[in-house]
């Protein structure tokens, strides 16, 4: 067993890693899909950036420059890949993961920091200047995406299978469920409800959209195949078995980790609180669907993540 | 490719004439094959590794978490095995009754009874520990970790500059410096027998496990750190990585029981041997400075009770005040009538009515220094003095002389550095190691720190020093 400290840190910095990924993805998906429809629907254009602002929450940006569509992208661009104070920017997560790793250092390998921190250095370097136009932000995101995944691969090839990679595991699946459900409370109301006048192409690229903001699109290809349908997408992204970023697929992956650092035979607090969402999200599917529950069924998700990030941290941090 | 052989002091590497000492002749010209946009690439190469693997420090006084790499020169130090073996002896002396000088004043204070060193001078320093009179650490050993901080003057002999008995810090440079070398200039290595310095982690483990208090069990080993923002940060998790045990910080551990323990997730457990980065005064906040965050309330309890070691022991920061280390020649051969194989800088004590009136009347000739302070805080160079900044320290050093030390000016010895292209003379100090736990060990080669700045003296990371990587010759088979 660890240090309460390490396994603090170890968990924090799983999550600010799995935040940046997040945010990483959900800034490109989002990029491109204001430019392809800006054209088109400015308003639906300027609401992408809007439900992104609420994703990820943070200092609001100046009236000026949110006035245009275009103003509005480069802004948020600008604050949620740079902006040190926005507590949800690549950078600010980043940095947050980096400090969290140099506190805990002795519990990571060489790789695993080396690749953290070369990744952090170079947004460093792009910070603090503005960067010209939208494909730098996109070559400094790609990169920054890139330099993610090398640390998760360090991770899954030098650590060792102890409490101290548990903690850092937990942190980063108890993020990315909390982020995915975030993301599909937020994006749902103006998916499920379209208004009558709704242009369908425009529809499915904002499924589609929703689908690559959750990195899914190809693996929901492989199980229904090309066509969209919408309650198949939600029951993929909900209910799925298998899709790594599914509701379900998450809670199992945190419940799975807080068993094995339960004692035997007795499911934690927090291992309880994620046990009966699993079971939830593994029988229930068919009646939420049916009964078109999502809202609040999904408003009960990112309750019981809060509630199990309380509950870990108490039993396990001291804090 | 531009060598520029020292003006003044000794150069380590050119004899008057500027023909390269023998032992150095093999490096420069490996050195010389190179084209300077070789070594231009490849001292890019090294800071970029530097970087990379966040080997930094921290400067206080800055913007908090300022993250500075500690200035490499590619360039190394050679020391011959003979040189080598004169200072390694001589170490091991000083260490030695360095150790039988802290079991003397925390127990009988014979010295002070025969007079080798005037009492007040020992008894009167804020790092005497009056509260652990008695209490004899276990083995006897009082300094684990000592770095000696040696200096060559004119002549190019090595001389004691001071101790440091307290947390000595540097060696994670040591053996980075090695790595970083081996990889960007692996050339240099295939012509010399260099001696290996990369078990240090592991003798140091040996050194600590020695010591503790439960030896027929497998004693728990940890290494206390103040935390993130110590300076010394990078090093006291490298050590705690490479030697495999937990680095923890003060809110990690709690006494219980009279018993010291670390918070884990799942239960706590006890703790045997605490190789502790943190100093005296903020270990325990039940027994020195209450106000420190970094301690763990009730910690020298258990140590005077013998439950934990502490390494290095609470009060070993007398032995390595400035005053006391005056009297170091006659404290050897008080304890091992022995005569000192070390020489060191003349130093006047400002206690002493004759030498406080030397110091004020020499002044712009003198280093003086105040005896508690490290790292080249609190110090004035006289000669580089403006007279008024001499009068302002001097009314300092009249309010209360007994803190104060004075001594020459070293002309500390030069090594050529490379500066955009051209090897030009640095000043150089040299920190050894020096790990006491079944006997005494030296850990082959040391710091060499490196003033950056043309023609200064201040070799400290925390001023503009950087450092090189310090080889110790194998002594060639005859």
């Amino acid at each position: 067993m660890i240090l309460s400290r390490v396994a603090d840190g170890l968990y924090w910095m799983g999550r600010y890693l799995e935040r940046a990924e997040n945010t990483t993805r959900l800034l490109l998906v989002t990029e491109e899909m204001s430019t392809e429809v800006h054209g088109l629907d400015e308003e639906l254009a300027r609401g992408e950036w809007r439900d992104l602002a609420e994703i990820f929450p943070g200092p609001p940006l100046p009236e000026r420059a949110i006035r245009h569509v275009g103003g509005l992208a480069a802004a948020t661009l600008q604050a949620l890949t740079l902006a040190s104070a926005h507590p949800n920017s690549v950078h600010y997560s980043l940095k947050r993961a980096r400090d969290n790793a140099r506190t805990v250092r002795e519990a990571l390998s060489v790789e695993v920091f080396v690749n953290l921190n070369e990744t952090y250095q170079d947004l460093e370097a792009q910070a603090g200047r503005r960067l010209s136009d939208t494909p730098a932000f996109r070559s400094a995101l790609s990169a920054a995406h890139r330099g993610i995944l090398s640390t998760v691969g360090a991770i899954e090839h030098t650590l060792t299978r102890d409490p101290g990679w548990l903690f850092l595991r937990l942190g980063e699946s108890t993020e990315r469920l909390f982020r995915a459900a975030t993301v599909l409370r937020i994006k749902l109301p103006g998916l499920v409800a379209p208004e009558p006048k709704v242009d369908l192409p425009l529809l499915h690229t904002r499924w589609r959209a929703l689908l690559r903001g959750l990195s899914s699109l190809e693996n929901f290809r492989q199980s229904y195949g090309a066509r969209l349908e919408p309650l198949e997408v939600l029951h993929f992204l909900l209910f799925d078995a298998r899709a790594p970023r599914s509701l379900r697929f998450g809670t199992t992956a945190v419940k799975e980790i807080l068993d094995q650092l339960s004692a035997a035979g007795q499911p934690s607090a927090p291992a309880r609180l994620m046990g009966r969402l699993a079971a939830e999200l593994t029988y229930r599917s068919d009646e939420v669907i049916r009964r078109g529950e999502y809202l609040t069924f999904l408003d009960a998700v990112v309750d019981e993540v809060t509630k199990t990030h309380e509950a870990l941290s108490t039993l396990y941090f001291g804090t | 490719m531009k060598w520029i052989a020292s003006k003044a002091g000794f150069d380590e590497v050119f004899e008057r004439g500027s023909a390269p000492r023998g032992h150095y002749a093999s490096l420069i010209s490996i050195l010389e094959s190179f084209t300077l946009e070789d070594v231009a690439r490849r001292e890019r190469l090294q800071r970029l590794a530097l970087m990379n693997q966040g080997i930094t420090f921290t400067v206080y006084g800055e913007k908090e978490g300022l993250e500075r790499i500690f200035p490499f020169d590619f360039v190394p130090r050679i020391i011959p095995a003979g040189e080598w073996k004169q200072l390694q002896d001589g170490l091991v002396q000083r260490i030695t009754a360095l150790n039988l000088f802290l079991l003397d004043i925390y127990g009988d204070q014979k010295c002070l009874r025969d007079k080798v060193i005037p009492p007040e001078l020992v008894l009167s320093r804020r790092e005497y520990k009056r509260e652990l009179r008695g209490v004899v650490p276990p083995r006897k050993i009082f300094t684990h970790v000592v770095g000696t901080d040696i200096i060559r003057d004119g002549e190019g002999r090595y001389l004691v500059l001071e101790d440091n008995c307290r947390v000595p810090s540097g060696v994670s440079y040591v053996l980075e410096n090695r790595t970083l070398l081996n990889r960007v200039f692996p050339e240099f290595f295939a012509s010399y027998p260099v001696r290996p310095i990369n078990d240090y982690p592991s003798l140091l483990l040996d050194t600590l496990l020695h010591a503790a208090p439960r030896a027929s069990q497998s004693p728990v080993t940890v290494v206390l750190s103040p935390g993130i923002h110590n300076s010394a940060y990078f090093e006291h998790s490298f050590l705690a990585r490479e030697m495999g045990v937990t680095l923890v910080e003060g809110r990690d551990l709690l006494v219980e029981g009279n018993r010291v323990f670390m918070r884990r997730t799942h239960g706590k457990r006890q703790v045997d041997v605490i190789y502790r980065r943190v100093d005296d005064e903020f270990l325990d906040p039940l027994t020195f400075r209450r106000d420190s965050m970094l301690g763990v309330p009730g910690l020298l309890n258990v140590y005077r009770d013998g439950n934990v070691v502490l390494a290095n022991a609470p009060g070993s920061g007398v032995a390595d005040d400035k005053s006391v280390y005056a009297f170091m020649p006659a404290l050897i051969k008080y304890y091992l009538d022995e005569d000192h194989l070390l020489p060191q800088v003349p130093t006047y004590l400002g206690f002493r009515r004759d030498d406080l009136r030397h110091i004020t009347e020499h002044a712009d000739t003198l280093v003086i220094k105040t005896t508690g302070d490290a790292g080249g805080y609190g110090m004035l160079l006289g000669p580089f003095a403006a007279r008024k900044e001499i009068d302002a320290y001097l009314a300092q050093v009249r309010k209360n002389p007994g803190n104060y030390i004075a001594q020459p000016l070293v002309d500390l010895s030069s090594h050529p550095t490379h500066v955009e292209g051209r090897f030009e003379p640095r000043r150089i100090d040299l920190r050894p190691f020096i790990l006491y736990g079944d006997r005494l060990r030296v850990l082959p080669g040391g710091l060499t720190r490196v003033a950056l700045r043309p023609g200064s003296y201040v070799v400290n990371s925390s001023q503009g020093g950087g450092s090189k990587d310090t080889w110790v010759l194998a002594a060639r088979e005859p």
